[in-house]
């Protein structure tokens, strides 16, 4: 297996376990750290396509979407990201602290009140 | 405006005037309400004297129409008056009748909670009539004609807290529906052919070279006639009028004896020559007249309560008015008509003294009660039953005999037997009635109580216009002459006391009825029994209407009961079932589908997941978008 493809492996390794995560775990808490782990997979995606794409600049589609060799593209989505997965935290934990005020419990089977 | 046309005006809108007053303002002061209903009463009734005296004495005719509102040229909406010897007569009949019962109710209604109301409904009826008897054309008649329907409602059904008053209304107002259907379609198509219905219009058009196929001609005739019979309670249509009676008696004197009943054969009495025109009709009211007037005479013999052997008697001499109508003589008609009215009137009035001292309609208790102490209404009663009976120097004498006599010139020799036949048992269920009601029975008689009425104020004018009408049927009938030269010109005259023939063959029977009568119920020992009740059979056939309210309710009834059931399920199963079904079907699909809506966020995300997973996969396997 070549670096990057190992790279990939890896990235969905890290979604599948935030999804499970995401979906499993019934404390909001735990499904934030799920999400974010979703969101790492998500960058370690990019950045490992960037790299993986640098030695093929025969493809129309890389020279159509501007990347290819030397190309920092994948590096400031990554970051990015990371900024925007720490405001979604930041917005998330005020919001489950408001959950915890109102309802007094964070455990998502607890939170149902849309039930139809 | 001329003077008679005015003088129509303040005829019909004193009693209108005096209605709005009364219902509107005066409901909860009895006396100002009786006093406002006798003015406005007064007043057209001096109008009517004044219109008589103006134009039946001369022997005018006059027409005064407003159009308005034309809808083309020929169509529009007309109201007017119509003044010649008939109309105005009659009016003055109206006004008469109105006048007396109004009177002699401050006395009858004098204790009953509701008299502002009643006279306010009398004078709506006196409205309403003589609008019915003066109006120009007839699309105005059947609007009054309509109303005086109302009237009649509304005074049937004056205790309407009562079961038995109610239903009755319910039953005159929808049986003379019934009638009504053919009246409207036979106005409308009269419209539809002359423009304007105008009366003397239509009895021209009718005329021979009046632009008016025969055909056409006998159509209209029978299904105005249709009404008239529904009006004057004739033929099939005529059980609603013994049901009547279970309005207070002076309105029963007043509507369903007098005039509002009379409403029939004056309309085919306005119309006279255009009926003629159609000789079938005329021959098949002839039959159904006469059926009438044998089949109530025999209820009549039968009845226990005093005023439904009136309201049979209406039944029957009505029979005797339409017969005179269809033999030919609108004179002879018209005259019974009147002299009917006087003493139908006076006969009602006076059997309302005894029901008003007695507290019952039935004669045999009526009877136990001291009936001789009630001078007035003994007078009264022989009075008005010898006039009813046809006895010589009273009315009804002198108008039978004209209907017998043009029956004699206009009709077959088996219809004149029958109509003998008739006379003879009319004489014999009137003095049954008088016998069964004055002459003292065996039986232990109940002592003058102290539960019976003592007389009070009222009872002055109670005797007073019972008297007035008793006077009346000595007077009214040397009328004959004065109708016969103004209604129909074309008869031979005949003399007040002219014995013919016929009319010894009429005292006869007359006498023979009366003394049968004086066997049965009269004479000391009697077994006061008729012959007509000694057989069960024939008298409960004859006691229940020969059965044709029975007929009616198994038939007729019966299938209009059916169909509003039929409709009323339609409505409630397919119309209001449809959209009960989609609300319904709405509610339920919105309960099935809101299961999926547990309200676990992580459930949905599952969702979500999955059908992400599998739309790739599909499109993987596909090959993209397309």
């Amino acid at each position: 297996m070549t670096a990057p493809g190992g790279y990939l492996t890896i990235s969905v390794a890290l979604f599948c376990i935030g999804l499970y995560g995401l979906v499993q775990r019934r404390s909001l808490i735990a499904m934030l750290i799920a999400l974010e782990l979703m969101l790492a997979a998500a960058s370690l995606n990019v950045v490992a396509l960037t790299a993986l794409t640098a030695g093929a600049q025969h493809l129309a589609v890389t020279r159509q979407i501007g990347v290819g060799h030397g190309s920092s593209v994948g590096q400031v989505v990554a970051l990015i990201l990371i900024g925007v997965a720490a405001a979604e935290a930041a917005i998330a934990l005020s919001l489950f602290v408001a959950i915890q005020r109102y309802a007094s419990t964070i455990n998502v089977e607890d939170l149902s009140e849309l039930k139809g | 405006m001329t003077g008679p046309t005015a003088a129509a005006l303040l005829a019909q809108f004193a009693p209108l005037a005096a209605c709005a007053a009364v219902l509107l303002g005066l409901r909860t002061r009895a006396r100002a309400a009786q006093a406002v209903a006798i003015t406005g009463m007064a007043v057209s009734f001096a109008a009517s004297v004044w219109l008589v005296a103006a134009v039946a004495i001369p022997d005018r005719s006059l027409l005064a129409q407003t159009v308005f509102l034309p809808v083309d040229a020929a169509h529009a909406l007309a109201f007017g008056v119509l003044l010649d010897p008939l109309s105005t007569v009659m009016a003055l009949v109206v006004a008469t009748i109105t006048l007396a019962v109004m009177v002699y109710s401050t006395g009858y209604m004098h204790d009953d909670p509701g008299v502002a109301r009643y006279f306010g409904f009398l004078a709506l009826f006196g409205w309403a009539m003589q609008g019915l008897v003066l109006s120009a054309n007839l699309l105005q008649t059947l609007v009054f004609w309509e109303l005086v329907g109302l009237a009649s409602f509304l005074l049937i059904g004056f205790w309407f807290d009562r079961p038995a008053p109610a239903a009755a209304a319910r039953k005159a107002f929808l049986m003379t529906r019934v009638g009504d259907v053919g009246f409207l379609l036979g106005v409308l198509l009269l419209i539809r052919a002359l423009g304007l219905a105008t009366i003397p219009d239509v009895v021209a058009a009718a005329g021979v070279g009046g632009g008016l196929s025969p055909r056409f001609v006998t159509i209209t005739a029978a299904l105005l006639l249709m009404g008239a019979i529904g009006k004057s309670a004739q033929g099939p249509l005529f059980t609603w009028l013994p049901d009547a009676m279970e309005g207070p008696t002076p309105v029963s004197a007043l509507l369903h004896s007098a005039t509002m009943v009379a409403a029939g054969v004056y309309l085919v009495a306005r119309l006279h020559p255009f009926f003629l025109a159609a000789p079938v009709v005329m021959h098949w009211l002839l039959i159904v007249a006469l059926a009438t007037a044998l089949a109530t005479a025999t209820m009549a013999m039968v009845a226990g309560d005093i005023k439904r052997v009136l309201a049979y008697s209406t039944i029957s001499q009505l029979g005797y008015m339409f017969m005179g109508l269809a033999a030919g003589s609108t004179a002879a008609g018209f005259f019974h008509l009147t002299t009917h009215a006087g003493f139908k009137a006076l006969l009602f009035l006076s059997a309302g003294i005894f029901i008003h001292h007695a507290h019952t309609n039935e004669m045999r208790e009526i009877n136990a009660r001291d009936p001789l102490a009630q001078r007035a209404g003994v007078i009264g009663l022989v009075a008005g039953s010898a006039a009813l009976a046809g006895i010589v120097p009273f009315s009804g004498y002198f108008s039978k005999e004209a209907i017998l006599a043009s029956l004699g010139a206009g009709a077959g020799w088996p219809v004149v037997a029958l109509a003998y036949l008739g006379a003879g048992l009319t004489a014999y269920y009137a003095f049954r009635m008088v016998f069964l009601t004055l002459v003292p029975a065996p039986a232990p008689r109940q002592p003058h109580g102290g539960h019976l009425v003592r007389p009070g104020a009222g009872e002055r004018a109670m005797r007073v216009t019972v008297l007035v009408l008793a006077a009346l049927t000595l007077v009214l009938g040397y009328l004959g002459p004065f109708f016969g030269a103004r209604l129909s010109p074309g008869e031979a005259a005949r003399g007040a006391f002219e014995i013919g023939g016929g009319a010894v063959a009429a005292l006869a029977l007359v006498g023979a009825g009366i003394g049968l009568a004086w066997y049965e119920f009269g004479r000391r020992g009697a077994a006061r029994i008729g012959f007509a009740e000694r057989v069960p059979a024939l008298a409960r056939f004859f006691g229940d209407n020969w059965y044709l309210d029975r007929l009616y309710r198994a038939t007729v009834i019966r299938w209009a009961t059916a169909l509003s059931r039929a409709a009323h399920w339609n409505d409630e199963r397919i119309v209001n079932g449809a959209t009960d079904g989609l609300a319904n079907g709405a509610v339920g699909g919105g309960r099935i589908l809101s299961l999926v809506q547990n309200g676990y966020v992580q459930a949905y995300l599952a969702v979500v997941v999955t059908v992400i997973a599998v739309l790739a996969a599909v499109l993987a396997r596909v090959g993209g978008v397309r």
